[in-house]
């Protein structure tokens, strides 16, 4: 295990690597991308967990904060997708450098899965394969999805979620500043779109169905390419939603079984 | 403030003598004088050391950027770090791993002085390790564990008697007393509820607690105790004081400092509120600790 520093002096971030703890043909390594906000927080478990069950299988595997995230320099308001875009991109650079990986897996949870499309994409030649876990689909339905319950509570508590102008502007989303510009960013998200433009290898598995899976699943089976791609239903409890307000949400281990089994 | 905490370069470590504890040191730069302390902040429950809504990174950042040294590290077998091989209970795990990151600081950076500071658990153990180790000279504690006591009640009750929709929800029968009522003539047992409630508010926890802090209070350690009251806190917490009267034996005196934050929940989830805390906690350490930019 080895907690480091890595990226610009203006832009450091915080990252994990953990060696792969079983000898493996070829060397195998993963990147993976977290969740935003509070998903974030309660995903940590989760993300730690598949880490540790990706050693086993023989995969050297990298976890990270983006920029204004976590251990990682800055703070929210000066955060945006292209940005996290290009950690991710800094993070497989990373990776591949300390264990010597040729090409890398993505694995992204929630808006990690949506930024970890986008990256696959761009970097057909460093990726070759791509996780979408639980994955933002749609931008704009999960902008309208986390200002509900954050608004929620703060009506619980009788406080407005409105940010100040000065500061970035929009809202506080369950202690989390959703800054206009990030908000901006979030509501053009649309990964149904996008996923036929991603050349590596595809799993999409999900804890349970959303609205916006519809348009992803026909967008997956318009792949003509090999092997086909669906989305993979797999009924548990999410890693990213709270359990009984202890600030962490459950570890869905066949999820985690079923993406390992998958990469390996 | 963020020009002046963008300027910080945090180092991550694995800390410990079995190398699994995961920690993150925010080093002031210039250095502070030998006799300025660091500063440590524990986990809040199960969650990963940047803390609640990431509170514990901005407070490490504000601290380090008034010139104080920070580390924020995980308890093993939370965040990232190992679980021991050990078999304590959870209790005196988290203090035989606190000891370990002292000592780590000590011998790899010659500190000789700490604050800690903890929020809920963390809070909890802050204390009782502090009166335990004499190179704690203060605690930060926020929402820490503190029993319910008469006043409490009077002011809950009077409180809920004057609330239209507590009579309201007696009058068609969704209010709890009909449920506390019908466990009293029903054959199955009750309900457990809330753990950490019931637990506090119990004797043998309460004289612990108080024990704690007297002790704590004895070695000279000084304490800000830092409470929320809404969002749920309330049912536990409804007044400034009541961690005076919840232990009426410790001679709190000038030694401890009460921040009453009423309109935050637990977490602290508001950015105001987490503006406030910071800044109170760090007057309060630049306070007791001597102001490093002072040198």
């Amino acid at each position: 295990m080895t907690p480091f520093y890595f990226g610009t002096g203006s832009r450091r971030l915080f990252g994990l690597y953990t060696p792969a703890r079983v000898g493996a043909v070829g060397i195998r390594s993963v990147v993976l991308c977290p969740a935003w906000g509070q998903e974030y927080l309660r995903a940590h478990r989760s993300m730690r967990q598949l880490a540790n069950m990706l050693n086993s299988a023989g995969f050297h595997v990298l976890r990270f904060d983006y920029f204004g995230t976590g251990d990682s320099a800055g703070d929210m308001t000066q955060a945006d997708l292209a940005g996290w875009e290009g950690d991710i991109g800094a993070a497989i650079d990373e990776l591949k450098d300390t264990c010597g990986a040729s090409r890398v897996a993505l694995v992204g949870l929630r808006l990690g899965g949506a930024l970890a499309a986008r990256v696959a994409a761009r970097r057909a030649s460093d990726v070759d394969a791509l996780v979408l876990w639980d994955p933002v689909v749609d931008g704009r339905a999960y902008v309208d999805e986390i200002m509900l319950t954050g608004k929620q509570k703060a009506l619980g508590l009788g406080r407005s979620t409105q940010r100040a102008a000065d500061q970035g502007g929009g809202h506080e989303i369950l202690g989390f500043p959703l800054t206009e510009r990030l908000a901006d960013d979030f509501s053009k998200i649309d990964v149904a779109a996008q996923i036929g433009s991603v050349r590596a290898r595809t799993e999409v598995v999900v804890s349970h169905t959303l609205a916006s899976h519809g348009g992803l699943a026909a967008a997956l089976a318009a792949y003509a390419g090999q092997p086909p791609r669906a989305v993979e239903l797999i009924e548990s409890q999410a890693a990213w939603i709270n359990v009984k307000e202890v600030g962490s949400g459950a570890v869905p281990v066949k999820i985690l079984q079923r993406i390992v089994q998958w990469l390996a | 403030m963020v020009g002046m905490t963008d300027r910080i370069k945090e180092q991550a470590h694995v800390l410990g003598p079995r190398q699994s504890l995961v920690g993150i040191l925010s080093p002031a730069t210039p250095a502070p004088r030998d006799d300025i302390p660091y500063v440590v902040v524990l986990n809040a429950g199960i969650i990963h050391r940047i803390g609640p809504n990431r509170m514990s990174v901005n407070l490490a950042r504000e601290l380090c950027a008034r010139g104080f040294n920070v580390l924020r590290f995980d308890l093993s077998g939370i965040g990232d770090s190992d679980p021991r091989e050990d078999v304590l209970p959870p209790l005196e795990a988290a203090t035989a791993d606190l000891r370990e990151a002292l000592d780590w600081l000590e011998q790899s950076r010659g500190a000789r002085r700490f604050v800690l500071v903890g929020l809920c658990s963390g809070a909890d153990q802050s204390v009782i390790y502090g009166g335990d180790d004499r190179r704690v000279i203060g605690v930060v504690l926020l929402d820490p564990s503190i029993p319910r006591t008469g006043r409490f009640y009077r002011r809950h009750f009077a409180t809920r008697m004057v609330n239209g929709r507590t009579w309201m929800a007696i009058l068609t029968g969704r209010h709890a007393l009909w449920g506390k009522l019908l466990r009293r003539i029903s054959p199955t047992p009750p309900e457990p509820g809330n753990a950490r409630d019931v637990a506090v508010d119990s004797p043998a926890v309460r004289a612990f607690l108080e024990n704690a802090y007297q002790i704590a209070i004895k070695q000279g350690i000084k304490i800000l105790a830092v409470f929320a009251g809404a969002g749920g806190r309330e049912y536990e917490i409804n007044y400034r004081e009541q961690i005076l009267d919840a232990f009426p034996n410790v001679n709190f005196g000038t030694s401890m400092e009460i921040e009453y934050v009423k309109q935050s929940d637990h977490t602290f989830s508001f950015e105001s509120d987490r503006r406030h805390v910071i800044k109170v906690i760090v007057d309060w350490v630049q306070k007791i600790a001597g102001n490093p930019d002072r040198t």
